[in-house]
């Protein structure tokens, strides 16, 4: 099986390979487009080797095409013989030996395939060439553009086909007498969100690889307009909600199991999703200018490239070793390669966009910076801004070992104090931009459209100030005690001012086709988001955003106790009151076990009871928690079981009490929702204009050609 | 020795899917600028529609409204007056 899988790898390298420079060929020789109108066009002399690829090169555009779809077949192929290893508990291949075992339960033999370094670049290259798969099927709707974007995605096919066939190669064979049982999976990959977290994540990073791929091609051959923007739009979005679900799986993940209470600590892996997340949704919301008003075309190409790079750049970091991390790959000489490819890949779009840049011209130019342009335009600056802020903080530890000799960590407060303000520009932000104007707003119209929404907010911030402390949570918020405090409290009034602003574009829209159809308001905001379900998809999106945001506001009131807990021992944290009821050890055939019964009491009433586990793997010989967490509306009650004393066997076990963190999971299922809703195509609408009408006094319009 | 007898065989249906291409191949109309200018008229237009409707909806004051109104129709007039002095050529 192994030397089965080694060929189909090798095969899907020379397939790429194939693809890249047929394509590449094709592209050069390629018979000469019908030039635009009025402009001469000198035949080139039509002899030798240049011209039978001139004459050929549609056959040869095909070739390399098919090449392409069939890469992926052959790393399909090497993918399930990989899985297919692991299920048969084949431990003469090395990568199966460290990352498996024979009592591994069933889905995580199956997660195998993405829990090592091999196998998760074979993985991230099934997903790539599963991408291009689909691009090269779609070529009809396009077939020149596809053809360049098909040949940039053949490229990077190549540098993972390569790293695999010669660098880390997942069928390796153990030197030696082959073991009678694997190492085991890393305990803490043992969760069942670890089976759909990394797919999700790495669903997210590739798939920025086919819009960078449109977006090169289209600066490379000057595409004429904006087509490979509405081409590239659903990829975009898809790969986009696949990387937000990604990342707050993961998030999910280490709050359900890395048992320390939170879920995000700003470690270099997480930010390295985090960062290609923030340039894609500037990269999202800037696009639109570029469709609708032709603008921000060199700024639209570089945030593309940027949003691939910081993907690849991610992966380098996970992979290098480079920094250190909770849950980083070993350090191995792959980083290198990654290193050669980030420079490569930026020095061939540089290179394309000095010498085409002059296609990317814009159209028109700011009228006034109150208009939806500017607040795209300022939006797109935080995100980026943000972006640079993770971006240095994840790698200053690196440059001050560099530069002083000595390694300084970054933690969480560098991050949040750029971060929280940043979020709040933009919750403002999110809240003013539906509701101004394209080219520009007037003052009546700003104050038409926010006296109502802000009126709103400042009553929810003035209630939650004057609400008593006793009732928990996020109430009787007193933001002058507390710099984060101040902003939970902002967090909570912008979301809210952003949630009235996103019903009110709901209610007006619903408003204007309920009057034209006599319908009800329900149906007619149904009908209003199928007639622009990109716009009101978003505005969904935008609500799920600020569920999250407020969900994040809750952090300020976090809480914790630990104690050791015999039986009888009670524990108090808020309004809630823990009892030990008893504890015990158990054995399965992967773990051994211990956990306690604790029994909970919310204002002296009993509410239930929870078992926080802590496990102790075989195989692996690692330990790992199982917190037991109490989710409601208004706060988690979370347990860890945190270890054992050794003198008299008590448990010792640390509660959170954890406000609002289920806003977040609730927020992201709305965020994905509307991201659903964007990608269905809009119902049909007939329109009228009397431009015509103007024809005479109409000069030749002032618009780029993009050649 | 089976693997090797598969890969064969893998290799075989790989190039013969590769290279034998019967029939005449799809190549798609050509780019023109006749055609950009009608995506570009699309998008104006789809402007248009947008600002109808956020008129209606009572976000768009009126005299900001009129002076949007006639800026976006000039833009879709421009087009499609080049679009209309390119045609006759385009056509032919």
């Amino acid at each position: 099986m192994a030397e089965l899988g080694s060929f189909a790898l090798l095969l899907a390298l020379a397939l790429s390979v194939y693809s890249f420079l047929a394509g590449l060929a094709a592209l050069i020789y390629q018979k000469p487009a019908a030039q635009p109108a009025g402009r001469a066009h000198t035949p080139p002399e039509d002899i030798g080797f240049a011209a039978l690829l001139r004459r050929g090169s549609e056959r040869l555009a095909e070739t390399s095409r098919r090449a392409g779809v069939a890469s992926f077949g052959a790393v399909l192929l090497a993918s399930i013989i990989l899985v297919i290893c692991a299920f048969q508990d084949d431990f003469s291949i090395a990568y199966i030996f460290h990352h498996s075992n024979r009592d591994l339960p069933g889905p995580y033999k199956f997660a195998v395939l993405w829990s090592g370094q091999e196998g998760s670049l074979l993985f991230w290259s099934l997903l790539l060439t599963g991408y291009a798969f689909v691009l090269r099927l779609r070529y009809k709707t396009d077939p020149r553009l596809f053809a360049y974007a098909s040949v940039v995605l053949a490229g990077v096919q190549i540098f993972f086909l390569s790293l695999l066939n010669f660098a880390a190669h997942p069928f390796a064979i153990m030197q030696g007498n082959i073991p009678a049982d694997g190492n085991g999976l890393n305990p803490l990959l043992q969760y069942p969100e670890m089976v759909i977290h990394p797919p999700m994540l790495y669903l997210g990073y590739v798939g920025f690889t086919v819009p960078f791929a449109f977006a090169l091609g289209a600066l490379i051959m000057k595409y004429p307009g904006e087509k490979w923007i509405h081409i590239t739009r659903r990829w975009t979005m898809v790969t986009w909600g696949l990387l937000t679900c990604g990342i707050f799986l993961g998030a999910h993940w280490a709050y359900s199991v890395l048992g320390w209470g939170g879920y995000w600590g700003w470690d270099p892996v997480e930010n390295a999703s985090l960062m290609p997340w923030l340039t894609g949704t500037a990269f999202l919301h800037s696009v639109m200018m570029q469709e609708k008003r032709g603008m921000l075309k060199v700024w639209n190409m570089w945030l593309v490239f940027a949003t691939f790079w910081l993907a690849i750049l991610g992966t380098f970091l996970t992979r290098s070793g480079i920094i250190s991390s909770v849950h980083a790959f070993a350090q191995s000489s792959i980083g290198d390669w990654f290193a050669w490819f980030l420079v490569i890949t930026f020095g061939v779009f540089l290179f394309f966009f000095i010498k085409n840049r002059k296609s990317l011209e814009s159209e028109h130019k700011l009228e006034s910076l109150a208009s939806r342009e500017s607040s795209f335009l300022f939006n797109n600056l935080l995100f980026v801004l943000l972006c640079f802020t993770v971006l240095w903080g994840t790698w200053f530890p690196k440059i001050s070992e560099l530069v002083q000799g000595n390694k300084v960590t970054v933690g969480a407060p560098f991050y949040n104090r750029v971060a929280i303000p940043v979020a709040l520009l933009l919750l403002v932000l999110t809240a003013i931009g539906p509701l101004l104007a394209w080219r520009k707003t007037s003052l009546e119209s700003l104050k038409r459209n926010f006296l109502w929404p802000t009126v709103g907010a400042i009553i929810v911030a003035i209630l939650l100030m004057a609400t008593p402390e006793s009732w928990g949570s996020i109430f009787g918020l007193k933001p002058w005690r507390d710099i984060s405090y101040f902003y939970s409290l902002m967090a909570i009034s912008l979301s809210v001012l952003v949630i009235l602003t996103v019903a009110s574009e709901f209610y007006r829209g619903g408003k204007v086709i309920s009057n034209h159809t006599g319908q009800g308001m329900f149906a007619s905001m149904v009908q209003l988001t199928h007639r622009n379900t990109r716009r009101y998809g978003g505005y969904i999106v935008h609500f799920g955003a600020v569920v999250v945001i407020i969900g994040l506001a809750g952090a300020a009131f976090n809480q914790d106790q630990e104690k050791e807990m015999g039986y009888g021992d009670k524990m108090s944290i808020g309004p809630y009151t823990l009892l030990c009821r008893s504890y015990t050890e158990d054995e399965s055939p992967n773990y051994f076990s211990q956990w306690a019964m604790i029994d909970v009491f919310k204002h002296g009433k009993p509410i239930g009871s929870m078992t926080p586990v802590r496990r102790f793997y075989k195989a692996s010989q690692q330990t790992s928690t199982i917190p037991d967490i109490r989710s409601t509306l208004n706060e988690d009650l979370y347990l860890v079981f945190e270890g054992v004393n050794q003198d008299n066997g008590h448990p010792i076990i640390k509660a959170h009490l954890n406000p609002l963190v289920m806003w977040i999971w609730m927020g992201v299922w709305i965020m994905l929702i509307g991201t659903g809703l964007a990608l269905i195509p809009n119902a049909q609408v007939a329109v009228r204009v009397p431009a015509t009408t103007r024809l005479e006094r109409a000069q030749p319009a002032p618009v780029a050609t993009g050649d | 020795m089976t693997w090797l007898f598969v890969a064969a065989l893998l290799t075989v249906a790989t190039l013969f899917y590769v290279f034998y291409i019967p029939g005449r191949l799809f190549l798609g109309p050509e780019k023109t600028r006749v055609g950009y200018l009608r995506e570009r008229k699309d998008a104006v237009y789809e402007n248009l529609r947008d600002l109808n409707f956020e008129y209606q909806a009572g976000k768009v004051p009126d005299s900001d409204y009129q002076q949007m109104k006639s800026s976006l129709q000039d833009e879709a007039a421009a087009i499609l007056a080049e679009i209309a002095r390119l045609e006759p050529r385009n056509g032919s």
